[in-house]
């Protein structure tokens, strides 16, 4: 994994790249962590930002890579006074982004997957796939009194 | 990294998860673990697990089918706030066997044996 970074007024950025293997996961989940967890208003945004990057990152890695370890992903991660914002690119064919399953879980969802956008999406202020299905935009409010 | 501390006082199994529950080495091995025990009745303990992502709430959809079709049963006692949350988040409160009993209230008293493993 590499990474580069930037930093404009109190504003910065960091772009971290990590190949498309389950076990490059972790490490890059925990590296992008070290950079926004003092940025995060407390455990709980923590846990919620922690869990977020965790399924968003899993995702591009089993679907957008096929695990495949000579494919790359890319995280881009900027922090502003406002927001904590992830980019995640993958280099797959992407998906229907319309048959994500978006509504409340209720208990019907009686397979093993299927949760994480759900996931994603609870735990964030925004999510938002662009580029087919390629591009994971997600943004977390960071508290006014931080 | 997850931890799983195993009560086998049988017919039941107590296996306490700490740590992390998610996808890849942790979710493998807490599978291949639930899934070889020789006990009827597996209680998974989540009161000390921080962190349980979507593949983690997939692998209890799973142990919890897995179960029923051998007969078996799984029980989930104490869960963290955190990992409580993401169950009803996900609605499988409604699906899984859930207790409020820490596994090892549910097997006091008998002299099983113990054991760890680590992921």
């Amino acid at each position: 994994m590499h990474e580069t970074r930037g930093s404009v007024a109190q504003s910065c950025s960091r772009e971290f790249v990590l190949t498309g293997n389950v076990a490059a996961m972790a490490p890059a989940r925990d590296a992008i962590m070290d950079f926004v967890r003092d940025h995060c208003s407390d455990e709980q945004q923590q846990l919620d930002v922690l869990l977020a990057l965790q399924e968003g990152l899993a995702n591009a890695i089993l679907h957008g890579c096929q695990g495949d370890a000579g494919k790359l992903v890319r995280c881009t991660v900027e922090i502003s006074p406002s927001a904590i914002e992830f980019t995640i690119r993958d280099p797959g064919p992407g998906f229907n982004t319309s048959s994500a399953r978006d509504e409340s879980e209720d208990g019907s969802n009686l397979t093993e997957h299927g949760r994480g956008i759900f996931l994603m999406r609870s735990l964030m202020d925004e999510v938002t796939y662009r580029h087919n299905g390629t591009e994971l935009y997600m943004k977390k409010a960071r508290s006014s009194g931080h | 990294m997850l931890k799983i501390d195993i009560q086998s006082t049988p017919p039941i199994a107590a296996l306490i998860c700490s740590g992390r529950l998610v996808l890849g080495i942790e979710t493998e091995t807490l599978r291949c673990l639930a899934t070889s025990r020789p006990e009827k009745h597996l209680l998974l303990d989540l009161s000390r697990l921080h962190v349980i992502d979507a593949a983690g709430l997939g692998l209890l959809v799973e142990l919890h089918r897995w179960t029923q079709e051998h007969s078996a049963r799984l029980t989930i006692a104490k869960r963290s706030v955190r990992a409580h949350r993401l169950i009803s988040l996900t609605g499988l409160n409604c699906v899984l066997d859930l207790s409020d009993v820490p596994a090892e209230s549910a097997t006091a008293g008998e002299s099983g044996e113990w054991r760890t493993m680590t992921a």
